[in-house]
């Protein structure tokens, strides 16, 4: 069974119709967690978009060879097979950009959407389709993180990427755990209520 | 039976080909990140000392390392230094041995070639012929003594404290009289943006400046840090530049009192905050037995 969606389709398919944040509502620790600021989410963004695109490549070239019913520990392996590498690469050749990264990295063994996407899509299609499918979800995922940290670094400390922008803060609740929760179902349901909007302006065109 | 053979088989192909590619990952990477963890280190430890690239560190400013061992033999242990020899601190080293309360029990000399006791390795087999046999060691911790032109300047203590999820690495710097005068965060997993901001210079530098007495009571306090006080801790950030003037009039204000707690990581604060009182305590009071056994045996070392 190949996708009959074209390279860019899959890429784009990523970021808007099945978002890994807004859409599939998956790895929702980090989305939580970890988006209080724009900074972060771009960090730990890369870091998925990475790993992403290795593991899906890894598992899409290693299919066939995939016992069924072992599929999940597979899975993890290859995931933390990556993890680790990226981690060890990173710290050597990027340390500036590793004091910033290193705790980001570590933490994607356990995410949701990487899981997910070599169960439902590179365990069944080429090679190439699921590179595009890995970029697709890892842009998708940071998308969806910068979004939860603009909005909760602004809200919750007026500033956007450290820089001073409000002045105050208006709500230091935003930058806390539990306001991740609040942020992911409003926008959840703002980016539902742009797309109603779109459908109907379109059945009524 | 046959898929238990293939799913054994399949599952052991993977796991070997995951630590081929792991293992040669590590092969190829490890040289390049203890070089750079070394030298962060450096940069650290003399960055705490109040030096840059713009300043640089004077030449008489001399860096000692002081080993710290665990000896066993039978069912006592003791302490072990390995100190260097004042005068020929590159060829050989005087490994003193100290009982639990405080007692000299004796010291061998141990011949390390030069840069052999940067080396673990090396440096445990060097101690281990001196001492002989039927005595073990077990390799404690590591602590820099700094000085300038032959005067104790500074001591820079490398520590571990477990935080809110694993271990916490600091380098902490005390001045001669255990006052601090800087903390660094070497190496942690906090969560990001909770107890990872321990990083931060509005909380790391809290510490800065509390005298001995002031850290064996310092607590957490949960009040939210005032403006000025952070403006003082973060002299690089902000939009208008302060007076160095102005900075310590504002840290002397807030010397004697608690460290404020991060928001929403009241753990990691906490933890930081008992991690440096007990090193800082434990180092003093090793090193005063240190200085009298070394005193009391006439043993020359160069700090």
């Amino acid at each position: 069974m190949a996708t009959d969606k074209t390279n860019l389709q899959l890429v784009v398919n990523g970021i808007l119709n099945e978002n890994p944040i807004f859409r599939l509502v998956l790895s929702m620790c980090p989305a939580v967690g970890i988006s209080t600021t724009v900074m972060n989410g771009f960090m730990l963004g890369i870091a998925v978009l990475f790993v992403q695109v290795f593991s899906s490549c890894t598992i899409a070239i290693f299919k066939n060879k995939i016992h069924p019913r072992i599929r999940i520990p597979t899975y993890t392996l290859t995931i933390a097979t990556w993890v680790t590498v990226i981690d060890m690469v990173l710290a050597a050749y990027l340390p500036e950009a590793y004091a910033r990264m290193g705790i980001f990295v570590k933490l994607i063994v356990a995410f949701a959407i990487i899981t997910m996407r070599l169960e439902m899509f590179a365990c069944k299609e080429s090679v190439t389709a699921s590179f595009w499918d890995g970029i697709g979800m890892g842009l998708g995922f940071m998308f969806g993180m910068m979004a939860l940290g603009f909005v909760r670094e602004l809200l919750g400390l007026g500033t956007i990427l450290g820089y001073d922008v409000l002045g105050f803060k208006p709500l230091l609740f935003f930058v806390l755990p539990f306001a991740g929760f609040f942020c992911v179902g409003l926008m959840m349901g703002f980016f539902n209520w742009i797309e109603l909007r779109y459908k109907r302006a379109k059945q009524g065109a | 039976m046959k898929d238990i053979a293939t799913i054994i088989f399949r599952l052991t192909i993977s796991c070997l080909l995951a630590g081929l590619v792991m293992g040669a990952a590590f092969v190829f990477t490890n040289k390049a990140k203890l070089h750079n963890a070394e030298q962060r280190e450096q940069q650290v430890m003399l960055g705490l000392l109040g030096y840059s690239a713009a300043a640089p560190a004077p030449e008489t400013l001399a860096l000692h390392p002081l080993h710290r061992y665990i000896v066993t033999s039978g069912e006592t242990s003791a302490i072990g230094y390995l100190v260097p020899v004042k005068g020929r601190e590159q060829a050989g080293a005087v490994f003193v041995e100290i009982s639990l309360d405080g007692a000299f029990l004796g010291q061998q000399p141990v011949s390390l070639a030069a840069g052999q006791a940067a080396e673990a390795g090396a440096r445990d087999a060097a101690i281990a012929a001196a001492l002989g046999a039927g005595k073990s060691l077990r390799y404690a911790d590591q602590t820099i003594i700094v000085t300038e032109a032959g005067k104790r300047r500074a001591y820079l203590l490398s520590g571990e404290f477990p935080g809110f999820k694993t271990f916490i690495d600091v380098v902490l710097a005390l001045d001669p009289a255990f006052t601090v005068l800087g903390l660094e965060i070497m190496e942690h997993e906090e969560d990001p943006g909770l107890g990872g901001e321990i990083v931060q210079g509005y909380f790391k530098n809290q510490f800065q400046g509390k005298t001995f007495e002031a850290l064996k009571k310092l607590g957490v306090v949960k009040t939210p840090l005032p403006e000025e006080y952070r403006r003082a801790l973060e002299p690089a950030k902000g939009g208008e530049a302060i007076s160095p003037e102005e900075i310590a009039r504002v840290q002397a204000l807030y010397q004697d009192k608690d460290i404020y707690a991060l928001t929403g990581a009241t753990i990691s604060s906490r933890a930081v905050t008992s991690g440096v009182k007990a090193i800082a305590g434990k180092f003093a009071y090793r090193l005063a037995i240190l200085d009298k056994v070394l005193a009391e045996q006439h043993i020359a070392v160069p700090f």
